[in-house]
């Protein structure tokens, strides 16, 4: 069979499933929750973020992408696993005022009005939001109970230390996903697509493919497990029956990539429909917040030599 | 006696210093530098040194790294002349020692910047470099200090980030901006400039008539890396970028000439010659800026000067040089949905149903492309041309409103097909030059988009270095990898090769990193 693509992080979401009972209506975001935060009226304004998103497709996407994921000129402004220098609405609607300096980052103060600027910061803004910004509602105790005993999800996810280590660790999962995101990969079976448009590469990353392989070695040893990285020499697996890291030669061995994931997708099934919304409002207030900023130098500490 | 080989390093670098790129040098490189983008003015990229080949590749080893600070996503090779290499990108430049990596000279101008930029030029006793507010600045290649700058004539236009191309004279630059791209030859010494030849015709112009109304001034054609010189023919050859906006084209109606198109100007005075256009009408951002190969070869009996080009949209061209005449198109990757043939004059033949939708449409090849610009080889020895091909294809999206004329935009933008049959994956391919029939493939395992160029030598080899950072050796003729160096950063850039005091280095940038690889006896 053909392997299957492996995909850095930057993988981008984009099937919708729209479940009853999920509201991702109020898009805000934009990092760490904002809750409370002063934003400018336009942030999470329906109507702002649809007419910020008609002037952004006609103006942004060739430098910056559909749906803010990079484009041949620019970066993505709207990346998952990224950390934006520019995070508040004031800071992100300055560097679509007035460019930034020292990047092809042009000032689009003379292009649009300022009321224009904040719906395009609104759409921006929007894009950028994860679930905690968004959470499900539901009963997150009874969620909780659901993952570790019913669902037994803990068997491959870790929170907080918690947990398998198969599939992905979960403990900022809302900090990280949209709400669609975790339905699709709680629903479909093809729940990420693909790598997006015009992004110029930036740097290598760690393989989060989740691929399962099942790698048969000359002696006839089979070890099946995930595929952590693999290129044309070499391919590292953690191996599923006793957690240990594999590194094998390509020559040496024969490699099976199972088309299947490991993850079942039809927890909708699986569980009756207020389980699963429970489990949706746990999963949705997955958080880990940033670190805090280190402490400033001087003042109090060690003089420095 | 450290200060004595310190002095003869000095006299040794102190004679490379009094020396000047002169028109033979780049007419007819000694095989030691590596003075052009491409290599050679035919951008064959093939070098006829072959002191590492075959026989001992793999006992190749790294020599020595430089690592530039701040920098990262290099795309530049490394140009070198006489023992000493010029690496940089937008806003720097680092002279090397070839032979060690010790830093001789910089130039770093404000502010820093990480853009993507294809590397120095030289000519004369000059470099030239691509700063980021749009000027080409001129710098003594002995200290880097600096001599001239020049900017676009031409307002609201802007470099974009080609490697200057130095023939005859001229340093020739190129870009985009209002109204559409632009190449532009400016005087190498003084930085004058002496030409300019937009990709998009102003009405009244030829070529006008193919945009309907006052489309023109959505411009498009930008022309992002450089070209090919013939100097026999006094013709320089290079490709032109797509129409704007790339994903909508009802706006627009018409061919939309210059865009997707190669184009032959006479050097002298900018005057094109011919032009061909690989996709009329494009809306799939099928830029046509990918190095056109110039071989003199006998084609069907006849001896020919000939334009080889592996175009983004799909097809594999074949052109007599001197006048633009087709002579063949076959598809290079597996999959070309779009088109059902060729007209006997090169004309696409469109499938329907390819159109960008708003909820997108899929078409085999996507609009990363076939290839992109990462650099095709071809070797006189093997007769093969050498490409990085990308299989597979994609969705492509068109904005739910219409554009403003004059106001640019993409129109929207594309992705990945979720197929699994039609995931995006990189090859290492060799194809016949003179039919374009597949002869060996190498799979980039991991890599998927873009990908670096390739570097032909007549030791038989073909240097492949891979998206996700590793450096690999095939050999030429079946793709069998010889060698392979993990660099541990993304390469996109191609390398380049020479020799100093005997020995034959290879060296490339990768991420942020130039590294020069050589056999073990280099000490």
């Amino acid at each position: 069979m053909i392997r299957n693509a492996v995909r850095p992080l930057w993988l981008v979401f984009v099937s919708c499933v729209f479940l009853s009972g999920i509201t991702l209506a109020a898009q805000r975001g934009g990092g760490p929750p904002t809750s409370g935060a002063k934003v400018h009226p336009a942030i999470g304004n329906r109507e702002a973020i649809a007419e910020g998103e008609k002037l952004y497709n006609e103006t942004c996407t060739s430098c910056h992408g559909k749906d803010g994921t990079g484009g041949e000129l620019g970066p993505p402004v709207a990346a998952q696993n990224r950390r934006y220098l520019r995070r508040t609405d004031a800071e992100l609607f300055d560097a679509v005022k007035n460019g930034i300096t020292g990047t092809q980052m042009p000032p689009f103060s003379s292009q649009f009005n300022d009321d224009q600027l904040w719906k395009i910061t609104a759409y921006v803004f929007g894009l950028r939001g994860t679930a905690i910004d968004t959470p499900a509602s539901g009963n997150v105790a009874g969620g909780e109970a659901i993952f570790w005993g019913k669902g037994n999800c803990g068997s491959c996810h870790m929170i907080k230390a918690k947990g398998g280590i198969l599939g992905p660790d979960l403990s900022s999962l809302a900090g990280t996903r949209k709400v669609q995101n975790i339905v699709d990969a709680l629903t479909k079976e093809k729940h990420k697509i693909a790598a997006d448009g015009g992004t110029h590469d930036t740097t290598l990353l760690p393989m989060t493919s989740y691929q399962p392989v099942r790698v048969t070695t000359k002696d006839g040893k089979v070890v099946s497990g995930i595929l952590k990285n693999e290129d044309s020499f070499s391919l590292q697996v953690l191996g599923k029956d006793d957690l240990n890291i594999y590194r094998f030669k390509r020559g040496d061995v024969q490699v099976y990539y199972d088309p299947n994931s490991l993850m079942p997708h039809d927890w909708d099934k699986r569980l009756t429909a207020s389980e699963f919304q429970d489990l949706l409002a746990f999963l949705t207030r997955l958080y880990m917040p940033p670190p805090p900023p280190p402490p400033a130098r001087g003042g109090g500490g060690a003089p420095v030599a | 006696m450290r200060h004595a080989l310190i002095a003869s390093f000095l006299v040794c670098l102190g004679a490379a210093g009094a020396a000047q790129v002169t028109d033979k040098d780049l007419l007819s490189p000694d095989p030691n530098d590596f003075l052009l983008y491409s290599g050679t003015y035919d951008s064959q990229r093939h070098s006829p040194l072959k002191q590492i080949n075959t026989s001992n590749v793999a006992n190749l080893q790294a020599k020595w790294i430089f690592h530039m600070t701040g920098a990262k996503d290099l795309e530049g090779p490394p140009i070198v002349y006489k023992g000493m290499m010029y690496v940089g990108q937008y806003n720097r430049v680092h002279a090397l020692d070839a032979a060690t990596g010790r830093l001789i000279w910089e130039h770093m101008r404000q502010p820093p910047s990480v853009g993507w930029q294809r590397g120095i030029g030289i000519y004369g006793d000059m470099v030239y470099m691509v700063a980021q507010d749009s000027a080409l600045v001129a710098l003594d290649r002995r200290t880097g200090n600096p001599i001239w700058e020049a900017r676009p004539s031409q307002q609201g236009k802007r470099f974009q980030g080609p490697m200057p191309f130095a023939a005859k004279g001229l340093v020739i630059m190129s870009g985009s901006g209002q109204g559409g791209g632009f190449i532009e030859a400016f005087d190498a010494k003084t930085g004058q400039s002496k030409w300019t030849w937009n990709t998009i015709p102003k009405p009244g112009e030829p070529g006008s008539e193919t945009w309907a109304g006052d489309s023109w001034r959505n411009g498009g054609g930008p022309v992002w890396v450089s070209g090919s010189y013939d100097p026999q023919l006094n013709l320089i050859y290079w490709g032109t970028g797509q129409p704007t906006p790339d994903f909508v084209g009802d706006n627009r109606e018409g061919d939309n000439l210059y865009t997707d198109s190669i184009v032959a100007l006479d050097i002298d005075t900018g005057k094109m010659k011919w032009h061909f256009q690989n996709t009329p009408h494009d809306v799939h951002d099928w830029d046509s800026n990918e190095m056109p190969v110039l071989i003199d070869a006998p084609y069907n009996g006849q001896m020919r000067k000939l334009l080889l080009q592996a175009n983004r949209n799909g097809i594999y061209y074949i052109l007599d040089r001197t006048d633009g005449k087709f002579l063949r198109g076959v598809p290079f990757v597996s999959k070309v949905d779009w088109l059902s043939g060729l007209s006997p004059e090169g004309r696409p033949i469109l499938t329907p149903g390819h159109e960008p939708t708003v909820q997108g449409s899929k078409t085999c090849p996507s609009t990363a492309g076939a290839t992109n610009w990462p650099s095709p080889a071809y070797s006189p020895d093997t007769k093969l041309f050498y490409l990085i091909a990308q299989e597979g294809c994609g969705i492509t999206y068109r904005s739910t409103t219409n554009f403003r004329p004059g106001q640019g935009g993409s129109g929207t933008a594309y992705m990945e097909s979720g197929e699994d049959q039609e995931r995006w994956q990189l090859y290492v391919r060799a194809i016949d030059a003179l039919t374009g029939k597949k002869v060996w493939d190498y799979e980039q395992v991991s890599s998927f988009h873009y990908g670096p160029g390739l570097l032909s030598t007549s030791g038989g080899l073909i240097f492949a270095p891979e998206q996700q950072g590793m450096f690999t050796v095939l050999d030429a003729k079946s793709g069998k990898v010889l060698w392979n160096f993990n660099t541990g950063a993304l390469i996109t850039s191609a390398p380049s090769t020479y020799m100093v005091d005997g020995h034959q280095y290879i060296a490339l940038t990768s991420f942020s990193n130039v590294i020069a690889f050589a056999l073990p006896d280099a000490k």
